[in-house]
Formats: C-alpha cells, structure tokens, sequence
C-alpha cells in the first residue's frame, strides 16, 4: 500500500499547517488566504482565461517562424492570416510589430501536440489553425517530425530573412537613407543575430524531447555560429562608427578591463547567489518529501492510534489494527518502487493479510524466490488461504507460511502450533476445506498433504513448475513428486490425504 | 532448553528506543540481567567495552556512529572478550525486515537475528542460545539466507566446505527453520540431534559472514561496508 500522490496533495491543509508545513503546501495548492491576495494578476486572469480561451502558447505545429501569429491566433479565436498581416504592417513603419513579435515569442511557452511543459494545453477543436495546419502555407501538419523540424528550420531562415530585409528597406526609406541607416542597419544585424540564436534555443529544447538528430544538430550548430557572428558583426558595425578600428581597440581594453572588474567584484556574490539556489531547491525538494511522510503518517498511523484509542478496551481489535498498520507501514517504507502485484509471492503475502486482518491472529510470511502469477499460483494462493483459515480457527498461533519458488516447482507450508487434530473428528466444514485445498492442488497438477506434528499441523501444497502448470492437469495425482520437498524424509505422523 | 538451570546471563541492551527497553527488560525479568544499555553507537561502544557482557543485544537501526546502526556498534567491538575469555556475542534484534539490514548486521559479525515482534520466552532462549556460542536464526532469516544463496533455485554445494553455497544438509535446516521449527523440531525432523542442527546453523551463519557470493556483496555494497 504505497501512498498514492494525488491523495497526498488533496490533504487537509489545516492538518499539515499545524504540523509546520503549511508554506510549502499553501503554495501546492494555490490556497486562497486574505493574505494573498495581491498576487500578480497574471494568475488569476490566467485561471480565469483557461476556461473561456486556449492558453497563449507557440504551438510547434503549423507555424512560420515561432509560432507566435498561430498561438496568439488561437488564444484570441482571431484568423492567423490577419494576425501575421497585422503584425508585419505594424513592423514596417516603425518596427513596433517586430518588438511585439520578439516579446512575445521570448515570454511565451512552446508547445508541442497541444502539452505545455507537462500542463495540458486547452486546444480548441473549433479553430482549425491551432489543430490543423498552417493555413498559409498550406501545408497540413506533416507526418515526420524530423522532416518537420527541418522544414521550420528552413522556413525559419528564409522568411526570417525576408522580413528583416523588407523591414531594413523600408525603413530606410523611410528616413531618405540618411545616417540613421548606420546605426539602424547594425542594430537589424545584430537583430538577426539574436535570432538566430534564439530560435536556436527552441530547437535545442525541441530536440531534447525528439532526441536530436545529428544533421539537424549541425544545421543548428552551424546557425548558432552564423547567429553569433552577425550579432558580433552588428555591435561592432556600431561602435567603429565614423572611427578607425584602432580607436576601438582602446575602447575594446577598456571595456575588457572594466567587465573582468565587475566580474572579480560581482563572483562572491555570484558563487553565493548559486550556492544560495541548490540550497533552496534542496531545502524543497526535502520539505516536498516531508510533507508527503507527513501525509502518508496521518492518513495511516495517525487514524490508526485513533482507533485503539477508541478501542482501548478490545484488545484483540487493537491488536489487530496495530498490525495491519504495521504491515501496511512496513510495506510503505520497504517496498521497492516496482508494483509487484502480479507475481506469485505478492499473491500469497496478500491472501495472508487477508485472513491476518479477518480473524486478527498474526501470520508470520516467509517467501522466497518468485515467479509471475499464473492459473496454478492462483489455485495455489486460494489453497493457502483456505489452509491459513484453517490454521488461525483451529490452530493455535504463532501461524507461519513458508513459500519457496524454486525451479522445479513451488512448495507453499501453512504451519500452526494447536493441539493437531484427528481425522474422525475433523468436523465437516473443516473436512469440506481441506477437500477444497486438495482438489484445488490436484486440478493443477500439485499436491496437498496434512501433516500433524508434535506441536500443531502442518499443510504442505506445491506445485511444479511453471512450464507444467500451464496445461491443468486434470485427473494425474502426479505419482512422483517434482518437487525438492523429496529429500524430506517422510515422518510417521504424516497423513497423506490422496490415501 | 537442554540446560535449563544456568545462572542468568548478563546483557546490554542497545535500543535508542526507550519504551522498548523498559518493554523488554520488564519481560526478561528474571532469566536475564540487564548490565547496562545504551541508546545510541557510540553509548553502545562505551557501554559495552565497559561491561563486556557475553551477549549484546542489538537494534539494527541505532543514531550515531558512522550513520550505519548496529554495525557500526559491530565494528566498534570487534575483537572485545567478557571477563572469561569468550567473545562477547551480539543478537541482533529490529523492526526491519529489509534484507540488506539483516545481511549487513550479520555479516558485520551478529550472531542471529530475531525480530522485535518476538514472544519473551523466545527471546530468552535465543539470548541463552547465543551465549553458548551458537546463531540464532529466525524463519525469516533463514529465508533470506535461502534467497541469498540461490538455494531456493537449486544451487547445492558439493562440498561443505564451499563458502558460496549451502550444503544439502543446511538447506534442509535452513527450509525447516523457515516454515517454523523450533531446532527440536528441525532435529527430530531430520533424524538428527539438536546438536547437529545446531552446527549447521553456525556452519550457515560463518558462510553468510564469510562468502563473497556477489548478491551478498551486493547488500554489503549499498550498507557502504567494503
């Protein structure tokens, strides 16, 4: 019984408040408190748009450059068409569309199928340019994703490069090619630059789910380089202005030496800043563990001690409680992070629980080896509760069971410590169980026998091994035993059942 | 058990919880002295170079130390003798029933292992067992073992004396003891006195202290003890 995480998030936040984690909880669960209230507004509208609207995001499907035109279209419900003749006549008289584009696309989230970052992207299904294609160019959302990514990268140059072109001349006119051209044309490079380096950036993130492809991973290596250079060709296009580049070389030294001032000054600060963060992000993720230990204890030990509070007075019902909260703990703490249910070992620790927590008499569970469960371990789980039944109504405790799965077969022993019992006076539904573990047994191909000892009875089932198993064997009460248990020498006591 | 007459025996408990001590030396009572305790590693260590009992008995999980529990108490007593010259032994005794805890506290030098779920009378008599120099096996520990030397599947050593593996013999003491019998019962089981029985089970125990069966290296690997 691991904790399920939904359930540690759905937790009283009172209780964990009072247990000391309420910030860390209040924040999971974006708790409205008075106190709270002047959070960013972003939030709020955000929750509330959610609902009527998509989230803006930059859909990865379907778009020219970023997808910045297709994700606002979709989060407006507008038409792609006009928001990208919107955005390229707001560009060209004063390069304002660009700013907008280049904002946007720096703040808004990719999204890819309709996920962003893990959150489900609210597409809506009525417009057709966040889920179909790009109307544009007309091309439908394409099959491969590399070709895809090639093909953006392409389209990303290409009208990247137009656009900017278009804008630079325009522009230029504009202002009758005066000296504004030199600082404008280095700002445009440097423009570009960054660009391309950028959208080299989404690729990179792109590639890290896609698993990146070696020629993209070039083509992309090579327009970070190309992005670079323009940008550096841009800043130094603006700043050997009307100077010879030695005078810039001054101005370079100087720059240099300020910059690895300000970095000798501002590094303590920096390292401690960083220190600063993995402690943070450590201190969470603890605090996160934390209150999940927290949650998982008062839903099960803390209900639990309540309980035998109220049941003080019944001790076999406190007893009881006090060990299934102790199986369920243990299993909490130990259990590996593998479901394990299907197997023929976790079968039989189940069915002991069971009968543990129906009659409150502990059942001491020793397993060995396993093996996926199959129609044997099934008919082999079912005997052993009936024999576990037996045990804890019959018997007296300590109750152990013992299975070992080995390779030539699986044994299983029920053992308690009561006074044993003769056959004439097994009463009848004992004597219907026990034919019910027997026949059980033989319909797979095992074997079932009652042993009394000394102290208490013993039923030992086996079955052989799985190969075997998978065809039920109907009428063989299989003569010679194909299991280990041979080298156990058969004892005086011992009943065998078939006789 | 055969000698049932002996004078007590003298023991230091080393559990770091308190309510359990009071439990357990409310139990023995009688059959057993309590000579000292200890909560923590380095108490134990103290303690118990102090008083040298003949048996310790120890919590896997203990505060202090090196952060490895009762091994570290294990290591920090290696080699201490009681006032007679025998080594002073060590059973360990925990809630867990995480098998690389059991196997590390064994292999660290423990003489048995018993849960704490044990009824009194058996655990004075696995404490009187350990004093006499012989392992304490529980069905539980005899499963692991079983598991850990790939006997479950089959493997049987031709010879006794390879470390890897068990012996038929041992395997059938150590299957016994898993579906729970008593020593007596695992003798007159196999036809064989409690004595014997009890030679396999130190056989058993040296094997499991002394084998580089790699799942064994394994567990002694995650508990950081090579």
């Amino acid at each position: 019984m691991r904790v399920d995480p939904e359930r540690t998030l759905t937790w009283p936040s009172s209780t964990l408040n009072r247990l000391g984690f309420g910030a860390g909880v209040r924040q999971d669960e974006g708790m409205p408190t008075p106190y709270e209230r002047p959070v960013p507004p972003t939030d709020t509208r955000f929750a509330e748009r959610r609902v009527a609207r998509p989230t803006l995001t930059r859909p990865a499907e379907g778009r020219v450059i970023a997808g910045v035109s297709a994700g606002l279209a979709a989060h407006l419900g507008w038409s792609v068409r006009w928001v990208r003749i919107l955005f390229v006549v707001l560009s060209i008289p004063t390069g304002a569309g660009l700013v907008a584009y280049v904002f946007l696309w720096a703040l808004t989230p990719l999204s890819r199928g309709g996920v962003v970052d893990g959150r489900r992207r609210a597409v809506d299904p009525a417009d057709p340019a966040a889920v179909a294609g790009d109307p544009v160019s007309g091309d439908p959302v394409s099959g491969g994703p590399v070709l895809e990514a090639e093909r953006d990268a392409t389209r990303v140059l290409l009208v990247g490069g137009l656009m900017l072109a278009l804008g630079l001349v325009v522009v230029a006119q504009n202002a009758g090619l005066n000296a504004r051209l030199g600082i404008l044309l280095p700002l445009l490079v440097v423009a570009a630059g960054a660009v391309l380096a950028w959208s080299q950036l989404d690729d990179r993130q792109r590639g890290r789910w896609l698993g990146a492809e070696s020629g993209t991973r070039r083509f992309s290596a090579a327009r970070l380089v190309f992005g670079g250079v323009l940008a550096l060709a841009g800043l130094v296009i603006m700043a050997t202005r009307g100077r010879s580049l030695e005078a810039i070389w001054d101005i370079g030294a100087a720059v240099v030496a300020v910059l690895a001032g300000i970095a000798l000054v501002a590094a303590p600060w920096g390292l401690r800043f960083w220190s600063d963060l993995r402690h943070e992000q450590a201190e969470r993720a603890r605090a996160t563990e934390r209150a999940d230990i927290a949650a998982h204890l008062h839903d099960s030990v803390l209900q639990t001690l309540a309980l035998i509070q109220r049941k003080a007075d019944d001790p076999a019902a406190v007893n009881q409680l006090a060990r299934a909260q102790e199986r369920e703990l243990r299993a909490w703490l130990y259990a590996g992070p593998a479901d394990s249910d299907a197997t023929l070992a976790a079968a039989v620790a189940e069915v002991a629980h069971e009968v543990e927590d129906l009659h409150g008499t502990p059942i001491d569970v020793v397993a060995t080896g396993d093996r996926p469960l199959d129609d044997g371990g099934l008919a082999l789980s079912r005997a052993v509760r009936e024999a576990l039944l037996n045990a804890v109504r019959h018997g007296q405790p300590p109750v152990s069971l013992y299975l070992e799965v080995g390779p030539l077969g699986v044994e299983a022993f029920v053992r308690d410590h009561g006074p044993g019992f003769e056959l004439e006076e097994v009463p009848e539904d004992r004597l219907g169980v026990r034919q019910s573990i027997l026949g059980r047994m033989d319909r797979h191909g095992g074997t079932a026998r009652v042993r009394r000892l000394e102290h208490g009875t013993e039923v030992v089932l086996t079955l052989p091994a799985a190969t075997a198993a998978a065809q039920p064997n109907a009428a063989q009460p299989s003569p010679a035993q194909p299991s280990p248990a041979q080298s156990v020498p058969a004892t005086s006591e011992e009943t065998r059942e078939h006789a | 058990m055969n000698t049932p007459e002996k004078k007590p025996v003298e023991v230091v408990l080393v559990d770091d919880h308190r309510m359990f001590r009071s439990g357990v030396k409310a139990e023995l009572g009688g059959t057993v002295t309590i000579v000292g305790e200890a909560p923590d590693v380095d108490t134990a260590v103290a303690v118990i170079t102090r008083t040298r009992p003949p048996v310790v008995l120890l919590d896997v999980h203990l505060p202090g130390g090196n952060g490895n529990g009762g091994v570290d108490v294990l290591h920090g007593c290696r080699g201490l003798t009681t006032a007679d010259g025998q080594p002073v032994r060590f059973l360990a005794l925990s809630v867990s029933d995480a098998a690389e805890d059991v196997i590390a506290v064994i292999r660290a030098g423990a003489r048995g292992y018993v849960t704490k779920t044990i009824g009194a009378n058996d655990l004075t008599r696995a404490i009187q067992r350990v004093a006499d120099g012989d392992a304490v096996f529980s069905p539980r520990l005899a499963g692991f073992v079983l598991d850990a030397f790939g006997a479950a599947a089959g493997e049987i050593a031709e010879v006794d004396e390879e470390l890897d593996r068990l012996s038929a013999r041992e395997r059938e003491v150590m299957r016994l003891i898993a579906r729970g019998y008593q020593y007596k019962e695992v003798a007159k089981e196999l036809f064989i006195s409690v004595k014997t029985v009890e030679t396999h089970v130190s056989s058993v125990l040296r094997k499991l202290q002394l084998s580089s069966r790699h799942e064994l290296t394994a567990w002694a690997m995650g508990r950081r003890l090579l």
